[in-house]
């Protein structure tokens, strides 16, 4: 579905990542799990043209993505929830969602079920359904996160990028995130999640990369990594 | 008494001019925070193509529609070739000086094709006043505030309900995140460029009636209505019809009641006044982002 070859990029003429190499199977959950600043969020935002890979190789269902702007990759069914949540604050929770839909909505992506689609991102996440009308900045950080997510199925995608779900939220409400991702998995979605929280991703991914320093350190299935022993110690917190 | 409520009366209309002029201001700052300092420049444009076309006879209901199709195109010209190189490069205040470029390079354009001088602009209703509240007001008068408050409720609809007013919301909002929602970020700008030229010329179109036209006019409008948006506030659209209202009566009354030589000192003063005490503008919001 989505692979990503010798990815090089940075911010001015630093470089942060080295040659990265992730693949994503259709239909699986890969994680890409790694300390503060080992280069995660950078990962996410040169595969969706936020920033500009200097080299290396991303394709989309074999397309090529590399060079594309933001808004054409995200046209081809690639749908980024990016670090911080990103929701439009002086627009409601339901324009938020339209806008989820954007390409879907004005011919650039196949326009399927949109009403249904809705109603079904409002079953998964209750509270935004409750907050149908409200200024999405007077919701909470939890709730922002929410919305974030269901703004990216909303694109109906082929795969999503999900960065930091759990990203300044109570223990509470990661658990109810993490719900929802499992729930996203068995309706069979494909995604790149991208988290500080190892444990909770390993339990809910198939495929698991660890990255340290702009590199890919160590790679597995998520049930591997989970019991080896060095990444229980650097990572899990050896208990 | 009278002569003052009519004073108030074409200070109202003059108002509700500036306050489309800034209108167009906000529309580009929501955006892409950057300004098309040659918007007056696209008013005096809007109003000279207007006249040349109301000199070949066109009814002036046929010439609003006209006028707007050039202004979306001047926009985009400025936009294209003034703010978005700026833009990419991230620079700063480039679009400043090219935006400033681009007006006077429209403004000299003007003055060798229509000449120097003014011209009266014949407006589609009749020149004798009618008595409001015992005091004259003049039909063009009222058609000003009537198109001005229309113009800026379309774009208002728009902006609310469509979805690519909401692209450009979401744009205004968050630029990054726009894009991933699939939304040309870059088009969107230049569509804003487009638009805020469109009601310059629209209001150039308006207010030549009661003015006159001319090639040269457009720089002090551009620059009071730089005035209004600063007092009325960037990004309030209750704030500009104020503003605009405010700037306008003091400039009737002064030019009446003290000397049209002065005319434009009150407005400069109350920018001035209000820049000291509350920068953000009357109605503007300070922004507080949650992180």
């Amino acid at each position: 579905m989505l692979a990503i070859k010798d990815l090089q990029a940075g911010y001015g003429k630093v470089n942060v990542l080295k040659n990265i190499n992730i693949e994503v199977p259709k239909n699986k959950i890969v994680t890409l799990i790694g300390a503060n600043g080992a280069g995660k969020t950078t990962t996410l935002r040169a595969i969706t043209g936020m920033i500009k890979s200097t080299s290396g190789h991303i394709t989309l269902n074999g397309k090529p993505i590399s060079q594309m702007p933001s808004y054409r990759i995200a046209c081809l069914g690639l749908a980024h929830s990016p670090e911080g949540r990103r929701v439009f604050s002086s627009l409601t929770v339901f324009d938020n969602l339209q806008l989820g839909a954007f390409p879907r909505l004005t011919g650039s992506r196949a326009k399927g079920d949109f009403k249904g689609d809705i109603e079904k991102a409002m079953e998964l996440f209750p509270r935004l359904k409750e907050r149908r009308n409200q200024l999405a900045g007077t919701l909470s950080g939890g709730e922002q996160q929410m919305l974030a997510m269901a703004r990216a199925i909303m694109l109906n995608p082929e795969i999503i990028l999900l960065d930091e779900p759990s990203m300044g939220l109570a223990p509470i409400l990661v658990e109810e995130v993490f719900k929802i991702i499992s729930r996203l998995k068995s309706s069979g979605i494909t995604m790149l999640l991208v988290e500080q929280f190892a444990v909770a991703a390993l339990n809910v991914a198939d495929y698991a990369y660890v990255m340290e320093n702009g590199k890919i350190v160590v790679e597995g299935t998520a049930d591997k990594l989970k019991n080896d022993p060095a990444i229980k110690a650097a990572y899990l917190g050896a208990h | 008494m009278d002569i003052f409520i009519q004073l108030i009366y074409s200070g109202i209309a003059l108002g509700m001019i500036y306050g489309v002029i800034a209108f167009g201001y906000q529309l580009t700052f929501a955006t892409s925070s950057t300004l098309n300092f040659g918007q007056g420049e696209a008013l005096m444009l809007g109003a000279m193509v207007g006249l040349t076309l109301s000199n070949l006879g066109v009814n002036y209901w046929l010439i609003i529609p006209i006028v707007c199709i050039f202004g979306l195109v001047q926009g985009s010209v400025v936009e294209y070739f003034g703010v978005r190189p700026a833009i990419k490069i991230k620079s700063e205040f480039g679009w400043i000086m090219s935006t400033i470029a681009l007006g006077v390079i429209f403004r000299n354009l003007a003055e060798n094709i229509w000449g120097r001088g003014t011209y009266r602009f014949q407006g589609p209703v009749a020149d004798e006043p009618l008595k409001i509240f015992g005091a004259n007001i003049l039909p063009m008068e009222i058609l000003v505030v009537i198109g001005a408050v229309a113009m800026m409720l379309m774009v208002e609809i728009f902006n609310r309900k469509s979805i690519y007013g909401k692209a450009v919301i979401a744009t205004a909002n968050d630029r990054d995140a726009s894009g991933l929602m699939g939304i040309n970020t870059s088009l969107v700008i230049t569509f804003s460029y487009a638009l805020s030229s469109l009601t310059a010329c629209f209001a150039g179109v308006l207010i030549a009636p009661l003015t006159l036209a001319g090639a040269s006019a457009g720089g002090s409008l551009g620059l009071k209505a730089f005035a209004v948006a600063i007092v009325g506030g960037l990004s309030s659209g209750f704030g500009i019809i104020v503003g605009g209202i405010i700037l306008g009566i003091s400039e009737t009354l002064t030019g009446f009641y003290i000397s049209t030589g002065y005319k434009d000192v009150p407005s400069l003063i109350i920018l001035l006044i209000v820049l000291s005490i509350k920068p953000s503008g009357l109605f503007g919001k300070t922004t507080i982002k949650k992180v």
